[in-house]
């Protein structure tokens, strides 16, 4: 009723190839793709700064971490400290006035050489093993940027950048930075939503589902397994660069500390392993419902004229956020994504349930 | 009577909503505040003293008409120390309308920095943040208006060596959380070292500082005169048990301003007795102004948190903040000639006052276009078991060496705008 699914017939691999096959999808995305464009015409600064631009750099750098976790099957538990590692890169280049674009690149390029190295103990360990292994290259990079003073920025350890330049053109309104910001996450989604489609996606599946078994059918582990790393921190890296560009303007150690590494595996188990649209509503829902649940209560609270005490106030939205987290895992482990598949698959023959799939 | 299930249902939305009419609606003249403070996370007890020590502070001063009529109304948020959500809570307050925003934390504030100072918005940093906000001339919205990090340092060193008399020779430990945080002091100390002739031995610990075992062997075996510990939460009383654990008297241990009756009671009243600490507001409840609180705010059931904890050592810290806040405002009134206050005029009023103690609570404190520390003076307090005494008189030492630093930091900061 909604898909309009009779009458669809794929004459020829082209189309029966096309990424979103059906036209209530093509539209779907289409309507969001114009309300992402116009979003500084209606909405005011403060939820375009910050709620949405986070929240799409936040999308960004998941992607790529998705890249590797449900692509490639490989955990990483230092994804924080590859987007720092980026940020400081791109920072620092962009400090001694090499043009904005190269230092992202720079910064990207940063990640990846680094990232690569230490996932080269993916060739060795995995599952569990390999989690600690990464997590190792969190503490070492903290410890490294903490213990030299030219990387971290002085006693204050905090490095001030300087404004975004676009082709020379500094970008410095809210709008101009939201749109950096978007521009990165749509480049980053097309990649991912292709990627799949790709040898590379291919040959990263077939990693993932067994490696020596992949071995046997002449894909090679060892090459693959660099590689998704490669990739993936390469896109870590400069999504790290663009949340201290357009964001923080500013790059400081607590920003992609351990904890930023956490959240992002929560985005991406919580949205859903693999899925490019789970790392929205994953992000989504890590990134931006404290800061909804906070509202929430204190409007509740002032608008009942109930006078709760600051530490309920400031308590009860962690156990909210908590619940949340937790109910949406076991409404449906695969994750968020995996729900609105289903309620999309409802809706695909709607109202004839027998048809469902 | 029986009632249906929706007959219920009807009536519980219907006395919801009519509760749900906002009653903000007094037409009162109000001053906003931002308090975007970790309750939750890192510095949590010591933002829930802290906090508590403002909010009556605000009563006190609006039960008694306000400033000049007009209201200090402090919106309060948890950003569980978080950048991100600091950032965001700074930016819902802008859009409010607060005329200024302290977060008591200093990565928090540090993310702020940038804006604040674009925005032309009050940033406060109280015994947190950058250190080199002190130089207003490269930071004029960065307010600290309290001793920093390196002058706590100097305070403490300057008690030493009057109970010393001299210090050449003496040997100095610094146990220190292996942060910016706690590096912060060490190239204060070096230069102080260095002027002063004592020999300084850092030790660095992990954070966050609950296993420490392996440093305090070795600071026994180096056995210094003095040791000065600089950590925060859990490092501090794990520092205080170590050293005591490994015989080294608490009445030869100093440390920065982040030591609380909380954290003495964790290592044991009685055992930490003789501790020494840097104290930039009066601890406890003598002071005038924690004597009209208890009187005008607690008796009447207006306190904001537990009785008991009104005059510990970050209550009253809160409670100078939340004063020189006020007399910011007091002092901007006074610019704006009564007129409504813009963060501008409340900055020129913040960076105008003048030798303020709060009653006896501090040191006077003098905040200037350039100097934005206030004066960077202290006083060392003693632990007697249940309570800090003050050990020294106000007193402020090697400025120059701190401000050399500042002045240093701060044109690395201009550098990179």
């Amino acid at each position: 009723m909604f898909y309009r699914l009779a009458g669809i017939r794929h004459t020829n691999y082209l189309k029966a190839r096309q990424l979103f096959p059906l036209q209530f999808d093509r539209l779907l995305i289409g309507g969001l793709c114009v309300l992402a464009l116009l979003a500084p015409l209606y909405l005011p600064s403060l939820y375009l700064n910050s709620y949405l631009m986070p929240w799409l750099l936040w999308v960004t750098a998941a992607l790529g971490l998705n890249l590797l976790m449900g692509g490639a099957g490989q955990v990483h538990l230092g994804y924080g400290a590859v987007m720092g590692i980026g940020a400081y890169a791109a920072g620092h280049a962009a400090r001694s006035g090499i043009p904005f674009e190269i230092a992202l690149l720079l910064g990207g390029l940063a990640a990846a050489i680094i990232g690569t190295v230490f996932g080269a103990a993916a060739l060795r360990v995995k599952g569990l093993y390999l989690a600690v292994t990464t997590l190792a290259l969190q503490y070492l990079v903290d410890f490294v940027v903490l213990h030299v003073g030219a990387i971290s920025g002085g006693s204050q350890a905090s490095l001030q950048l300087p404004a975004v330049k676009i082709l020379g053109q500094s970008v410095r309104s809210d709008a101009g930075l939201y749109f950096v910001a978007l521009a990165g996450c749509v480049v980053v989604t097309i990649f991912m939503l292709n990627v799949r489609r790709t040898s590379l996606g291919r040959a990263l599946a077939a990693v993932r589902e067994k490696d020596y078994a992949a071995e046997i059918l002449g894909v090679s582990a060892f090459r693959y397994k660099l590689l998704a790393f490669w990739v993936a921190s390469f896109i870590g890296g400069t999504a790290g660069a663009l949340l201290a560009f357009c964001y923080y303007k500013a790059v400081s150690p607590e920003q992609y500390h351990i904890d930023l590494s956490i959240q992002m595996l929560a985005v991406v188990i919580v949205g859903g392993l693999g899925s490019v649209l789970g790392c929205f509503f994953g992000a989504g829902l890590i990134l931006l419902a404290p800061a909804f649940l906070n509202q929430l209560l204190s409007a509740v609270s002032t608008g009942l004229g109930l006078k709760l005490g600051t530490d309920l106030m400031t308590h009860a939205p962690l156990i909210l956020y908590g619940s949340l987290i937790v109910g949406f895992l076991l409404f449906e482990p695969l994750g968020l994504a995996k729900i609105y598949d289903n309620a999309r698959k409802m809706f695909l023959v709607w109202p004839f349930r027998h048809m469902r799939r | 009577m029986k009632l249906s299930r929706r007959q219920i249902v009807i009536a519980t939305a219907v006395t919801l909503g009519t509760a749900y009419a906002p009653n903000v609606l007094a037409q009162e003249k109000v001053i906003k505040f931002g308090m975007a403070q970790d309750f939750t996370k890192v510095y949590t007890f010591v933002t829930a003293e802290y906090s508590q020590g403002q909010r009556d502070y605000f009563t006190l001063v609006n039960e008694r008409g306000g400033v000049n009529g007009w209201k200090i109304q402090a919106e309060i948020v948890d950003t569980g120390n978080e950048t991100q959500r600091g950032i965001e809570a700074y930016e819902r307050f802008k859009r409010e309308g607060v005329l200024l925003v302290d977060p008591l934390s200093t990565p928090v504030s540090r993310a702020i920095v940038p804006r604040a100072l674009n925005d032309k918005i009050n940033l406060i940093t109280m015994f947190s943040g950058r250190s080199d906000a002190a130089d207003g001339s490269v930071f004029p919205y960065v307010i600290p208006m309290s001793a920093s990090y390196w002058s706590q340092a100097s305070v403490l060193i300057e008690y030493i060596a009057r109970q010393e008399k001299d210090l050449k020779g003496k040997k100095i430990a610094i146990v220190y959380i292996d942060t910016p945080f706690g590096k912060e002091p060490l190239p204060l100390l070096r230069e102080i070292a260095k002027r002063r002739g004592f020999e300084l031995l850092p030790f660095p610990y992990a954070p966050p500082g609950n296993e420490q075992a392996a440093v305090w062997t070795q600071v026994r075996r180096a056995n210094p005169n003095w040791t000065l510990i600089w950590g925060g939460g859990v490092g501090q009383t794990v520092s205080l048990k170590e050293a005591i654990r490994n015989g080294i008297s608490p009445e030869k241990i100093a440390s920065v301003v982040w030591l609380s009756e909380s954290d003495m009671k964790v290592v044991g009243n009685e055992a930490a007795k003789g501790t020494l600490k840097y104290e930039g507001a009066a601890s406890g409840r003598d002071p005038k102004i924690i004597q009209d609180i208890l009187k005008d705010v607690v008796a009447k059931g207006k306190g904001a948190g537990p009785q008991d904890l009104v005059g510990t050592s970050y209550y009253n810290i809160g409670v100078l903040s939340a004063a020189l806040m006020v007399e910011g405002v007091r002092k901007g009134l006074e610019i704006s000639k009564g007129a409504a206050l813009t963060p501008q005029t409340l900055n020129e009023g913040l960076r105008s006052i003048s030798k303020f103690t709060a009653e006896g609570l501090a040191p006077p404190i003098t905040v200037t276009k350039t100097d934005h520390q206030g004066g960077g003076m202290g006083r060392v307090a003693q632990w007697d078991g249940r309570r800090w005494v003050a050990k020294s008189d106000w007193l402020s030492a090697d400025q120059d060496l701190v401000w050399d630093l500042i002045t240093q930091s701060s044109a690395e900061f201009k550098k990179g705008n």
